[in-house]
């Protein structure tokens, strides 16, 4: 199985997106913050991460930076999923690395369908 | 609602759109004229129906029909149809043009979903042929609100995030200050919209190359689908393609449409059968 990393503040969040994901047949890892992510993906690189934008201690445009420069950091799929919903933060988004970019509030059609895009599903 | 209702309804669609119910389908139709209800404040349908009979009125009896009809859709839908569109089907037909001109039809477009992902998908073929061919996409549907929603091109926050992929978003669309997107400008000179019941004739509409109609034949009565399919393929110029979507039956409603050998959903007009002119 695929394994996602979900890294998002909101523990609500976390779980709803974490169910969605495995009914897509993945495996689920959590972090709640992007310093928090990047010790996860150096101990155990996933395949996919969904990736808020607004967090404490790192947020997720720093960590995607930071990861993309790590060993095997150009590995992961990288999906935003956050608030930030105009296109200027899309497009830095896009610059930093993400994949694929999810506008909040989603459902399970549109993670599914993102994921679709990117060949995870 | 009441028997009496339900037959009523399902009497109205089948003679304006020729849509079929089954009355276990009563639910769809509580969901799809819940917004005329509001807006005339109806408390049920036994009463919208009660109207309907008791005012006659050509226009809000279509209204009704067209209301019922699905809405259903989503960009890029029957993606692998789209690519055999654009890499076989239209090349295909701009190499017998002799102006370089083609002209599209979706048929059924619903709010317009369809007609915007191939006007989406002929602009990222930079350097084929198609990118100097001069393509028309003409979009219809039955209902009025539709085709205005579709020509406005303007999408919320969860019809734009599924079927679309962040990169075709930002190409195409602009975001508006109130969140939805709205298709961009040079995606607009290539499509139109207009009315149109399909079990009318379509001579106004003019000749086609190609016809998508998708997930609208499978949900018409048997005659409905006959009188349909015939108005389509009367339509389409010799050598020209039907798509209908790969799950839909249609083989062998009418004689005058043959199964494609090469695409799977295509048919070609069988120019041996009688009685097919195109305007």
């Amino acid at each position: 199985m695929k394994h996602c990393l979900i890294v998002d503040d909101s523990r609500v969040v976390r779980t709803v997106a974490g169910r969605i994901v495995k009914d897509l047949s993945f495996t689920v890892s959590e972090a709640a913050h992007g310093a928090e992510a990047l010790e996860i993906c150096r101990k155990d690189m996933p395949d996919a991460i969904l990736l808020d934008w607004n967090m404490p201690v790192m947020n997720g445009l720093d960590f995607l930076r930071a990861l993309r420069r790590e060993e095997r950091g150009k590995e992961p799929i990288v999906v935003f999923c956050t608030n930030e919903n105009d296109p200027e933060h899309i497009s830095e988004a896009i610059r930093a690395g993400a994949n694929e970019y999810i506008m909040k509030p989603f459902d399970a059609d549109i993670v599914e369908s993102k994921f679709s895009e990117v060949g995870l599903v | 609602m009441q028997d009496s209702t339900f037959n009523e309804l399902a009497d109205l669609a089948l003679r304006l759109t020729g849509q079929h119910f089954a009355p276990s389908k009563s639910y769809l139709m509580e969901a799809r004229l819940s917004h005329i209800s509001r807006r005339e404040s109806f408390a049920t349908l036994d009463d919208l129906v009660h109207c309907l009979k008791a005012r006659p009125n050509p226009r809000f009896d279509q209204e009704v029909a067209a209301a019922l009809t699905s809405k259903r859709t989503q960009f890029f839908r029957e993606r692998e149809q789209l690519e055999q569109i654009v890499s076989h089907a239209l090349p295909q037909r701009l190499k017998l043009s002799k102006n370089g001109r083609l002209r599209v039809w979706c048929a059924g477009a619903s709010t317009g979903q369809d007609a915007w992902s191939l006007a989406m998908r002929l602009f990222e073929e930079v350097g084929s042929p198609l990118a100097s061919a001069d393509i028309e996409i003409v979009g219809t549907d039955v209902s009025t609100d539709c085709i205005e929603t579709a020509g406005r091109g303007t999408y919320g926050h969860f019809e734009v995030q599924k079927g679309l992929s962040i990169h075709r978003l930002m190409t195409n669309f602009t975001r508006e200050n109130s969140g939805d997107w709205t298709v961009s400008e040079n995606l607009r000179g290539s499509v139109q919209f207009r009315r149109h019941n399909l079990l009318h004739p379509a001579q106004d509409l003019g000749a086609f190359d190609l016809i998508v109609c998708t997930h609208v034949i499978s949900g018409l009565a048997l005659s409905a689908q006959r009188e349909v399919l015939t108005n389509l393929s009367r339509q389409l110029l010799p050598g020209g393609f039907l798509f209908a979507a790969p799950s839909e039956r249609i083989e062998g409603i009418v004689d005058t449409l043959k199964p494609s050998r090469e695409m799977r959903g295509a048919f070609e007009r069988d120019t041996t059968q009688q009685g097919i002119v195109a305007a």
